[in-house]
């Protein structure tokens, strides 16, 4: 029963860091979505450029392929982090009506034995949902890692992309440019699912 | 503290109100709870709010133990009626509880799975407890569109929910009206603003003036006994409601 008690900060915590978790997601779902329009701009760039920059157009394909993949994991990891809230808030109801109970404990010798089974039955309840939330951050973790090898992918196109432009001819420049775009792009979604795997494993 | 106090007693037939608690810190509305006890198992009349559940249930189980407790009765929906219903049903998840057609999709938010409910039609129904059959009254509009009074024939008593509710002050703690006209002064601002429809008040008034009704057991404030019943009904049905329209 201590042991339940004493949880009540990590509760608190738990929906404090799914909200946070949830920003970091959707700053990402953000920038993938700009990942598609930098892809198809390159797409259109390398068309304008003809033959030679035929290596270009393949690896802006990729890329849109790479982004429309991103935006599906995130959306996974959205869905995680919507089981995550519920689970957490149900954990907080419960404790709420725990507290109720334990009012009527407090009061004497009869009214502990007739809640002796009640409470049995909530911390029953409320070590299920505890369970449920382990498993819902161990799938989120599981889930992260995913995107960011996919993340791989996309610093391998965008290394790729440079080197393409070089082949550019006269349109190097501009090539070059949109390299540097999908670059920026990739490493800012990058970096902010690194911070948010640190802040989840705080 | 809450007290439970026998109001009718006949064999196993029994009625018992939980009275308002001048202790009940003054933002929660205070609210009276009433228990019917016959052959062994019991009905809780409107159970109150999740914030006082822990007083209802520490006075009830002091003199009567709580799991003969079998049904609950929400004469409406509001929170300070039945918002304590998970916590009923964290104690006894077998409960059921009869309310308004109207809410029982509502209701579900405070707790409840489709099990816990049986909808009360809107002429109103006979629920049995032990040989005994109370019947849930309609006194829709007053103030609640769904809303029910529950008689008890035999006892001679009806709880009428939010009708006759007073909303009394501090020091006016009696559970029974003593002053009639010092009580209705605390009755009268509640019913004009509260009650929202006079055609469903005279309705009401006229079919339960054809009652045979010794008490009157509101929600909120003291019971009317005697005379008073009477003396109520006329009141209600003189009172010009639906206050809160301003031409
Ligand atoms: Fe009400
Ligand atoms: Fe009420």
């Amino acid at each position: 029963m201590e042991e339940i008690s004493d949880n009540t900060a990590s509760q608190a915590s738990d929906l404090c860091r799914v909200v946070k978790a949830n920003e970091d997601i959707k700053k990402v779902i953000r920038i993938s979505s700009g990942v598609n329009l930098v892809a198809l701009n390159a797409m259109l760039t390398a068309k304008r450029s003809g033959e030679r920059s035929r290596g270009f157009a393949v690896v802006s394909s990729e890329l849109r392929v790479f982004s429309r993949k991103l935006e599906g994991a995130m959306t996974g990891l959205g869905a995680l982090i919507f089981e995550l809230v519920r689970d957490a808030a149900a954990m907080r109801k419960q404790h709420h009506e725990r507290r109720h109970l334990l009012n009527i404990q407090a009061r004497g010798q009869q009214m502990r034995e007739l809640m002796e089974p009640v409470l049995a039955r909530m911390d029953e309840r409320m070590h299920k949902t505890g369970g449920e939330i382990g498993r819902d951050w161990h799938r989120l973790h599981i889930q992260l890692n995913r995107v960011l090898q996919l993340c791989e992918t996309g610093g391998s196109l965008s290394r790729s992309a440079k080197i393409e432009a070089v082949y550019g001819g006269d349109m190097t420049a501009t090539l070059k440019q949109v390299a540097n775009q999908i670059e920026e792009t990739v490493n800012e979604i990058f970096s902010t699912l690194k911070l948010l795997r640190t802040q989840l494993a705080e | 503290m809450k007290k439970l106090e026998y109001i009718y007693e006949d064999g196993s037939h029994k009625w018992a109100a939980v009275a308002r608690d001048p202790e009940k810190p003054g933002f929660l509305i205070d609210t009276n709870e009433y228990l019917v006890l016959n052959g062994g198992e019991a009905l809780l009349a409107d159970p109150g709010g999740m914030e006082i559940f822990s007083a209802v249930f520490s006075a009830i189980s002091a003199e009567v133990d709580p799991y003969t407790i079998r049904h609950l009765f929400a004469s409406h929906q509001d929170p300070d009626v039945i918002s304590s219903l998970a916590l009923w049903l964290d104690f006894n998840p077998e409960l059921k509880c009869y309310l308004s057609w109207l809410w029982s999709s509502f209701i579900p938010h405070f707790g409840g799975t489709a099990e816990t409910f049986v909808a009360i039609p809107d002429e109103g129904m006979t629920i049995p407890l032990g040989n005994l059959a109370l019947e849930a009254i309609p006194a829709h509009y007053l103030h609640s569109s769904g809303n029910f009074n529950l008689y008890d024939r035999k006892a001679k008593i009806l709880f009428s929910g939010d009708v006759g509710a007073a909303l009394l002050p501090s020091g006016e703690d009696g559970l029974f009206v003593e002053n009639f006209d010092r009580h209705i002064s605390h009755a009268q601002g509640f019913h004009r603003r509260w009650m929202g429809s006079n055609a469903a008040k005279l309705n009401w008034c006229e079919r339960v003036s054809r009652l045979d009704i010794d008490m009157l057991c509101p929600q909120h404030g003291a019971i009317y006994r005697g005379e008073d019943v009477k003396r109520f009904i006329d009141w209600f049905a003189a009172l010009d409601v639906g206050s809160g329209i301003k031409e």
